[in-house]
């Protein structure tokens, strides 16, 4: 499973938006078995937070599903 | 922190926050708690865009899906889904430019389909677990971290609007941006609209404008001009009461994949529990006559 870190800078119920170290940012779902619940998503949000997070591509569709979000260092 | 240089192409805004009731600017109503707010769709005027589809999957951070062609004209979204709010149908009418249009015109048919928003809404009356309720805007939200994905709203809902998530599990559908009410905006898809065929606004103001609209339809010559949706009119059917979303339609229903005669799911409940009682009274008694004959 692929990892990626950055800042979590949008959250809209189970989504959220992930901007990478470069500027890009990738539109993020929580998956339903997730180590994570939506409402956690919004305090990293105001905080702006370094997350690290694990996922995999959805077929036919442009996102990525998260599996686990966790604190970068 | 050094700044990104891509930030650097964002300039900051003149405005230190939020217009306070910015809906009184791009949509002429003064959004306030207590009162009903809702879509008034002018399929006369919608010229398929898809504006509005883009500021709804923008605001919400909804993801595009239905990747390729579909092979349905300029449709690629399908249908409305989990991750489509906002739906733009294309329907082309057969046999319309020979007949009655002149040859530059064409036979074109465009829609932007959306939650209903039901006054009596049959997916509220179906949710277990209280999922989903009617906000202080007289809209109906799915509130996700109450939702436990059972889907009995799915079927409940006479219009098919509402979905379940294959990613969250969770059921999906408009909000009528509920976020943006609370905080004076008027909703994505009706501020992107450029022809205004989506017009947002409290429910009884937008009900009399739009019969003004039919009214000058008809006498412009559109006399197939009708609302749907309105009180009394097809779509508000089946104890409905109204739709706080409703169109002007030039053609049946279901020529825009609208039912003709939407009924609540709740109404079918006492006629199916009494049918059922009955086929098993009849089965009981058949069974009790045979035995009786050995």
């Amino acid at each position: 499973m692929r990892s990626m870190e950055g800042i979590v800078t949008i959250v809209q119920e189970g989504r959220f938006q992930l901007t990478d170290d470069v500027g890009v940012s990738h539109l993020c779902i929580l998956d339903r078995n997730a180590a994570a619940e939506p409402g956690q998503l919004a305090p990293l949000q105001r905080r702006q937070a370094r997350v690290r997070v694990r996922y995999t591509r959805p077929r036919n569709l442009i996102g990525f599903l998260i599996h686990s979000v966790a604190l970068a260092g | 922190m050094d700044m990104h240089p891509r930030a650097l192409e964002q300039s900051n805004s003149q405005f230190g926050g939020p217009i306070p009731n910015e809906s009184e600017l791009t949509a002429g109503v003064r959004i306030e708690p207590g009162k009903s707010y809702g879509f008034f769709t002018d399929t006369t005027l919608c010229i398929g865009c898809k504006a509005c589809e883009v500021a709804c999957k923008e605001w919400n951070n909804l993801p595009a899906d239905n990747l390729g062609l579909t092979g349905q004209s300029y449709d690629n979204t399908g249908a409305l889904s989990a991750n489509t709010w906002r739906h733009v149908n294309f329907i082309e009418k057969a046999g319309v430019r020979e007949n009655d249009l002149a040859p530059f015109q064409s036979g074109w048919l465009m829609m932007s389909d959306v939650c209903k928003h039901c006054h009596n809404a049959p997916c509220l009356e179906a949710c277990p677990t209280g999922a989903l309720f009617k906000t202080e805007f007289d809209t109906v939200v799915v509130q996700q971290d109450i939702c436990n994905g059972c889907g009995y709203c799915v079927p409940a809902c006479p219009f098919g609007v509402v979905d379940l998530s294959d990613l969250d599990g969770k059921a999906h559908k408009c909000t009528l941006c509920y976020d943006r009410l609370k905080g004076g905006l008027e909703p994505a898809c009706a501020k992107s609209c450029p022809t205004d065929s989506i017009q947002f606004g409290e429910i009884g103001e937008l009900q009399q404008r739009a019969r003004e609209r039919v009214g000058e339809l008809h006498r412009l010559g559109a006399e197939e001009a009708y609302l749907y949706g309105t009180p009394g009119a097809p779509g508000a059917t089946g104890d409905l009461g109204h739709l706080n979303a409703f169109f002007l339609l030039t053609d049946r229903p279901e020529t825009y994949n609208l039912p003709a005669a939407p009924t609540r799911a709740s109404n079918r409940v006492v006629p199916s529990l009494f049918s059922g009682l009955a086929a098993v009274a009849g089965l009981a008694l058949a069974a009790a006559a045979m035995f009786a004959r050995r």
